[in-house]
């Protein structure tokens, strides 16, 4: 204990000594930590979307569309695959009442709107309360459709409100023009207090019972699978159907189905799949997408790129290390004469290397809590500053941080302590 | 503590034979006994003084520690026993220059592990001792070469060791000073410490009670 508290004493003069050193190895050392507790923080930011992910989508989720790619021998006996009617929805819900959504979904690309003498182009998507179970990203203003609405056909909309794209350059701007003939309608709706409005859909009255509105990029959580997600109107799938907007004869529905529980998704898919047989008489008319797979894949997909960080943060702090054993070397030979020195008047093998060795670890400690700060500060006020949104930085990271900063230096420090233990006294007295 | 040598060789590695400092060297050293060890440069005096100090190790013959053969130690024992029984002089005084001149003395007596009070007593009485009262704070840059060679002895004697070994410990000093160490390491004899001290002036080996003449890794008759 004595020993090393003389050793902790002459590493701090030596500290204090040779200050242009001590600076250079504490850089190498903070750049590691701020490096580690960066992607540390940036893991855990991950994490914490993925679990916001989970929520928001679910896993156990599976989509039933019908299968248009039918090929046939002879055109002549060609037979339209059956189609997924509102009913066959409520049918496989009452079957299967374990399955935590079956959301039927009809979308409808062209539509007209007309508000107020503005006529503009709209999308339409005809779907029940279910819908709103999973990917509900929005703040809703009213309410949303109800089953009242669905039992009784309702002529009752729900508008989507865009919330300001995020800052985009020329050529977007001019692709968007090309591509968004939704455009119209995003600027109808986010100037118009339409909420409790009658509109009129393709010449059909309906009243404006709720505004969804997306929330603004930086704060919206996101969903995994984000395909098809844009949506403008929202009605009642059987309002749509008994008003002609939905041919059920020809049109098929997807069904958006989340089973519930992930472990049990396997189950929850065989019996989806009977379902389509004994309901069909077969069940290679429809494609299952199983979208638990391609959720698990996106999340698998993170969790790798987060290591690759953490990874990134080890090597800066095994570069750090190499920094330390680099300067500790130089140290030592450095100061061979002073080691001669005090090995003449009594200084151990032992001696010598504890010295070496705490000298190290205190500069790999002092970096890390260096480190530390500049990890804090440029995860926190910087990172705020470019845009780049705050770290999740938790208290224990900067601890831990520090942990590995003196534990890398005191393990880079073994060899060159070592060289310096080896060196004969005779030898190191010698050198000048 | 009593030195017995026979037959002591070192061979420096290099070359294809080596380069051969010492060559059969064989003496005794009772205790209490001021031994001046005298020669040309390169005839191996400080060679010998290192090995007799456990700095460095015979490549051939035995070398007796009280009794014990020093190639039978562990490298801890040597330390400890450079620590507790020997005390070392050199000629370019090998102070610490960033330490004070306390903090040299009480380097030894730091690696024995004695308590701080203790030890800055200790420290305080021994630089008294060699007459330097009052510049215990001065580091070994502020400090004349005698100063420097006192200090030095007063390190030395931090652990109250048994022999003093010093390798031309005035070649540095002017002869005021020389006489002033000569002394010193006279009046430390006359206290029951064993003096082994290397040089090559006359007048110095003169006041030695013995003389032990070295020509070429020999010792002379």
């Amino acid at each position: 204990m004595r020993s090393l508290f003389n050793a902790a004493r002459t590493g701090i003069r030596e500290i204090r000594v040779h200050k242009m050193r001590s600076v250079l190895s504490f850089m190498a050392i903070a750049v590691g930590s701020v490096v580690f507790i960066d992607s540390f923080a940036a893991i855990f930011s991950t994490y914490d979307r993925l679990q916001k992910q989970k929520e928001v989508s679910g896993i156990a989720r599976l989509k039933i569309t019908q299968d248009y790619n039918q090929t046939s021998a002879d055109p002549d006996q060609y037979t339209p695959p059956p189609v997924i009617t509102y009913d066959d929805a409520v049918s496989l819900k009452s079957k299967l009442p374990g399955l935590y959504m079956v959301s039927p979904e009809f979308q409808s690309w062209r539509n007209t709107l007309e508000f107020e003498g503005k006529r503009v182009v709209t999308t339409l998507a005809g779907v029940t309360p279910e819908w709103a179970k999973r990917d509900f990203v929005y703040t809703l203003k009213g309410r949303f459709l109800d089953w009242h609405d669905v039992e009784n056909k309702l002529r009752v909309c729900v508008l989507v409100r865009k919330a300001v794209p995020p800052p985009t350059n020329e050529l977007n701007k001019t692709r968007m023009k090309q591509w968004d003939y939704t455009a119209a309608f995003d600027v109808l709706v986010s100037h118009s207090d339409m909420l409790g409005k009658t509109i009129k859909l393709d010449d059909v009255t309906f009243t404006v019972i709720g505004i969804l509105e997306e929330l603004p990029a930086s704060r919206a959580p996101d969903i995994i699978l984000p395909q098809n997600r844009d949506y403008k109107v929202l009605a009642p799938v059987t309002t749509l159907a008994h008003y002609g907007f939905i041919d059920e004869e020809n049109d098929s529905m997807d069904l958006s189905v989340d089973a519930g529980d992930e472990n049990n998704f396997g189950e929850s898919l065989k019996l989806v799949e009977n379902f389509l047989k004994i309901r069909f008489g077969g069940d290679e008319s429809f494609l299952i997408d199983n979208q638990m797979e391609m959720i698990k894949d996106a999340i698998d997909a993170s969790i790798k790129a987060s290591l690759v960080t953490i990874s990134l943060g080890m090597l800066a702090f095994l570069a750090g290390g190499i920094g330390i054993m680099n300067v500790t070397l130089a140290t030592v030979f450095a100061r061979t004469k002073e080691i001669g020195i005090r090995r003449a008047v009594g200084a151990s093998r032992g001696d010598i290397m504890l010295q070496f060795i705490v000298e190290a670890a205190m500069l790999g400690l002092i970096g890390g809590v260096l480190g530390s700060v500049l990890g804090y500060v440029w995860g926190v006020p910087v990172k705020e500053m470019l845009g780049l949104g705050r770290s999740p930085i938790k208290l224990w990271m900067p601890a831990v941080s520090v942990l590995i900063a003196t534990f890398t230096a005191f393990v880079f420090a073994i060899y060159p302590a070592w060289v310096a233990a080896s060196l004969k006294p005779a030898d190191a007295l010698r050198t000048e | 503590m009593s030195i017995s040598c026979s037959e002591l060789s070192k061979v420096y590695e290099g070359g294809k034979a080596g380069w051969p400092a010492l060559l059969g060297v064989s003496f005794e050293i009772k205790p209490g006994e001021f031994t001046a060890v005298t020669g040309p440069s390169g005839c191996g005096k400080s060679t010998l003084l290192n090995i007799l100090g456990l700095l460095d190790e015979p490549t051939g013959g035995r070398y007796l520690l009280n009794g014990r053969d020093i190639l039978e130690m562990s490298d801890g024992e040597r330390s400890d026993f450079r620590r507790d029984q020997i005390g070392f002089i050199f000629q370019s005084f090998n102070l610490l220059n960033r330490l004070p001149a306390l903090g040299n003395v009480c380097l030894p007596m730091m690696y024995a592990g004695i308590q701080n009070a203790e030890m800055q007593h200790r420290a305080h009485a021994l630089l008294a001792k060699v007459g330097l009262k009052g510049k215990e704070k001065k580091t070994p840059l502020e400090l004349s070469g005698g100063e420097r060679q006192r200090v030095a002895i007063a390190r030395a004697l931090a652990n109250s060791p048994k022999i003093i070994l010093a390798d031309e410990p005035t070649g540095n000093l002017d002869s005021a000073s020389s006489r002033e160490i000569m002394d010193m390491l006279l009046q430390l004899n006359a206290e029951g410490i064993t003096v082994i001290m290397v040089t090559h002036d006359k007048e110095l080996a003169a006041r030695a009670r013995r003389n032990l003449r070295m020509k070429d890794g020999r010792l002379e008759a």
